[in-house]
């Protein structure tokens, strides 16, 4: 009843356009052709999913696992495309074929280009997510394995172990897909998120749009419950597993080089390449001045939006997490609704959000129209994501405990603050921080929500990019990557002296 | 420090960023509460913020600029006006072309106003019943790379787009949005219906491409990849300032002329400062801002007789502008974008 209420508020936003869709008469019929751009989109998700769990999975384990040189750098690095909004990989990938020819060009126009730019924050997320699920093992199970059968079955459990979370994060990234305009755009595919693009902002037709979102939302419904079902069961098996101790990670001889230099072509395909494309007018000289006028005018904003959505993210998420309890019925449902609520585009909630502040009392603007509500449309987007790791992490919380303080007469605050908020902790970090990464890169829901005169830096490189010049359109991208890149090396050196 | 010392520190810090920006608005005006004025703008950030700066020093009165972008990857700020329309906070709309400005009259959005500086400016690009002024004019060109068209052989309308020399060669942003949508929206009011949709079907079947911005345009054009494409003349000035080996020609001189596209000053209704609203369209209509656009990166062509046009740009009385009613062009648009031009962008994508 309660994790219904808070899925119902996180939709609340979005009822204006989905009642202009239902309402008869307000919309434009939905074409037929809509099924193609569909079915393209669907496609591209499938696409970006089962790849992104094919090279996610093993590379989340081999983080967890082994030591091997350069492995922190590694993992930050790997992140990186998490915080970068895919338009600016395209637009790498594109320029760069353009450079490199015709039959390169012709090789990246279509599903290539899209699934490749998708797969850039696909595999961030699965990796992350496998990281995480492979930290779940004890070490005495990992010796264990190890004594059986050397590393190959170390490697082989450890892989299979958590393969449902990573195959949930594998869907989850590749429904995030579906939301996304840009490289459908830039690399002349059609898909739902440019028809839903066209009828907002070509059409004005927000109905239609509206009617557009909903269909899209059903089809990922219908897909995922079948998914959910048969992944139900495996989940909550897997999350009642209490950890006792900790891996300790080992260097795997020569393999060392091998996950290393797996690593580094990983990094290539992701991010180096594109990023070439990007950086190629750097040769006509930099324009840092300008670039860094632009970083001090909204660095502030991009970091408060950041946080502000993932604290929301995962506030809500615990809160669904704790009324879900340890039924797995529930939980089923739960992230049925997740996996469709994640396939409707953020403008949807975002346009929503503007309307309720229009219609609302001025003396609520302090609020509605400030960037508290940037956070809000950004963390509510974000929310399926940060409900599906607090499900897990509330799963391993062992209902023994629960009936333990019950019996010893614990009071519910007491015990909350000192058992299960420690517990959850590691977890809500993980969220804070993944839901902060991939807020930092959004550009739809701040365009819509951000007050006059505070937007965020990926806006403001957006808002630059179509015109200015090259150089500096590049040199801003540098400075973002930098201080990127930065903050994640804090944020990772943090966590490793936390987790060691 | 302990590493949970550092890690709550970070949290702590993190935590009192959040507090302090999130639901603070901006810092007040110096010298009153309403001493601002929202601006919402379709011009490129790069050109806009300058002036809107340029105004700050000149008035006192502070900008808070919400610029958008014609590239397509994202739901833009026209819907977001349409959203805020009952109440709000938006007081002036400084549209790019004037297809913008015609759906916001025709939703309502906007209000008539007669700002002084419009007496100067030709009444062509302006709205009869004052909705929006029209100022400093782009155009819509043809961009091509020099390596690849000889001298001599150069389109001379966009109709020779569909010449079998440019078979593969030629491209142009997707027609459903910005600037090209306007264009296309225009060749069917000069062309009439059956002309327009047999040059969109001719450039498909010649191997024309879409591409997704005027910008993609502007460079995959000068990397050699397209021969032609269809842009505006401050995308041709960003590449030759960058010296790639562009050249531009502004088409149809010998027949239905060059689209031309002005500037639109948009005064929205109860807009809540809309007094420093005013001000601020009475400014964009100056001559000097007219100078400042065309001596800028945007090189953009002055629609008031007098002002001084630097060599780098073309005088609007050395083309021969299309005459197209541009109060008309929206509701064209309309049909075209929920009829032939969605069809056809559909038919003709991957």
């Amino acid at each position: 009843m309660a994790a219904g209420l808070i899925l119902g508020l996180v939709t609340v936003p979005a009822w204006p356009l989905v009642w202009r869709a239902i309402v008869p008469g307000e919309a434009t019929p939905l074409a037929g052709s809509f099924a193609i751009a569909l079915r393209n989109s669907l496609e591209i998700a499938a696409f970006v999913g089962v790849i992104a769990f094919v090279i996610g999975r093993p590379a989340g384990v081999a983080l967890a696992l082994y030591k091997f040189p350069g492995r922190s750098l590694a993992f930050a690095i790997v992140m990186l495309p998490l915080l970068v909004p895919t338009f600016l990989w395209a637009i790498g990938w594109s320029a760069l074929a353009a450079q490199a020819g015709p039959a390169a060009t012709a090789w990246i126009t279509g599903r290539t280009g899209c699934v490749l730019v998708f797969l850039g924050s696909a595999i961030p997320l699965v990796v992350l997510v496998s990281y995480a699920a492979t930290l779940a093992l004890s070490g005495t199970q990992i010796e264990a394995a190890r004594l059986a059968g050397g590393e190959r079955a170390v490697v082989y459990y450890a892989c299979r172990y958590g393969a449902t979370a990573a195959c949930f994060a594998a869907a989850l990234a590749g429904l995030l897909t579906l939301s996304d305009p840009g490289p459908g755009q830039i690399f002349g595919r059609r898909t739902a998120a440019s028809d839903v693009l066209t009828s907002f902002s070509s059409q004005y037709d927000f109905g239609l749009a509206g009617r557009q979102c909903a269909l899209l939302a059903l089809a990922v419904l219908l897909l995922a419950i079948p998914l959910v079902l048969l992944a139900a069961t495996r989940l909550s098996s897997q999350i009642l597993v209490r950890q006792v101790r900790s891996i300790v990670r080992i260097s795997p001889g020569p393999m060392a080089i091998g996950i290393s230099l797996t690593f580094a072509a990983l990094i290539l395909v992701t991010m180096a390449v594109p990023l070439a494309g990007l950086l190629l007018p750097l040769q006509n000289g930099l324009d840092m001045t300008r670039a860094w006028r632009e970083v001090a005018r909204t660095g502030v904003n991009t970091l408060v939006y950041a946080i502000g959505a993932g604290f929301v993210s995962t506030g809500l998420s615990l809160l669904t997490a704790i009324s879900v309890g340890h039924s797995d019925r529930l939980r089923t449902a739960v992230l049925g609704s997740c996996l469709a609520l994640f396939a409707l585009p953020p403008s949807m909630t975002a346009l929503g959000m503007v309307y309720a502040a229009t219609s609302g009392p001025s003396w609520l603007d302090w609020l509605t129209r400030s960037r508290a509500v940037v956070c809000l449309g950004l963390g509510l987007h974000y929310f399926p994501l940060a409900t599906v790791i607090a499900l897990r992490s509330w799963g391993t919380l062992p209902a023994t405990w629960t009936h333990a303080a019950a019996i010893h007469g614990v009071p519910f605050s007491k015990y909350f603050f000192k058992v299960v908020v420690p517990h959850l902790l590691p977890a809500m970090g993980v969220t804070l921080l993944l839901v902060g990464l991939l807020a930092t890169a959004d550009v739809g829901t701040v365009l819509l929500l951000h007050p006059p005169g505070r937007t965020s830096l990926p806006l403001a490189i957006f808002t630059v990019m179509a015109n200015a010049p090259e150089s500096l359109v590049a040199s801003l991208c540098v400075s973002y990557l930098l201080l990127a890149l930065g903050l994640l090396v804090v944020l990772w050196s943090l966590a490793g002296r936390h987790t060691t | 420090m302990t590493a949970n010392t550092a890690v709550r520190t970070t949290l702590w810090m993190l935590g009192a960023v959040l507090l302090s920006g999130c639901g603070a608005r901006d810092k007040p005006a110096p010298e009153s509460a309403n001493n601002e004025v929202v601006v919402y703008t379709s011009v490129d950030d790069v050109f806009a913020r300058p002036i809107a700066e340029n105004f700050e020093k000149d008035t006192g009165i502070r900008v808070r600029l919400v610029p958008d972008t014609e590239e397509t990857k994202s739901t833009g700020l026209l819907n977001r006006l349409i959203a805020e329309k009952e109440r709000p906070q938006c007081d002036v709309f400084w549209s790019g072309d004037p297809i913008r400005a015609a759906i916001l009259k025709a939703k309502g959005i906007s209000t008539p106003y007669q700002s002084p500086e419009a007496a100067e400016l030709p009444k062509l690009y302006s709205d009869p019943d004052g909705h929006w002024t029209g100022f400093s004019c782009r155009a819509r060109v043809i961009i091509y790379n020099r390596d690849l068209v000889p001298r001599g052989q150069e389109p001379k309308s966009v109709l020779d787009l569909l010449d079998p020399r440019f078979k593969g060669k030629a491209c142009l942003a997707n027609p459903l949005f910005g600037t090209t949508s306007m264009h296309a929206a225009a060749l069917f009011v000069k062309l009439g219906g059956d002309k327009a949709t047999e040059f969109f079907d001719g450039f498909a079947a010649n191997g024309g491409k879409i591409l997704s911005s005027n910008g993609e345009v502007r460079r995959r054009v000068a990397a050699g990849e397209f021969a032609v494409g269809l842009t505006d003349t401050d995308d041709y000035n960003v590449a030759q300032l960058e010296g790639k080996p562009v050249g531009v020609v502004y088409p149809d001189a010998d027949g239905m002329g060059t689209v031309v596209v002005p500037n639109c000053a948009v005064l929205i209704a109860n807009g809540p400062n809309s007094d420093n609203g005013k001000r601020f369209i009475d400014y964009l209509l100056t001559p000097a801002v007219e100078e400042a656009l065309a001596a800028s990166e945007a090189a953009q062509m002055p629609v008031r007789k007098g002002v001084a046009v630097p060599p780098h740009v073309v005088a609007l009385d050395q083309l021969k502008p299309m005459q197209v009613d541009y109060s008309a062009l929206g509701g064209r648009l309309d049909e075209l974008t929920k009829g032939f031009l969605k069809e056809w962008v559909d038919r003709n994508s991957r």
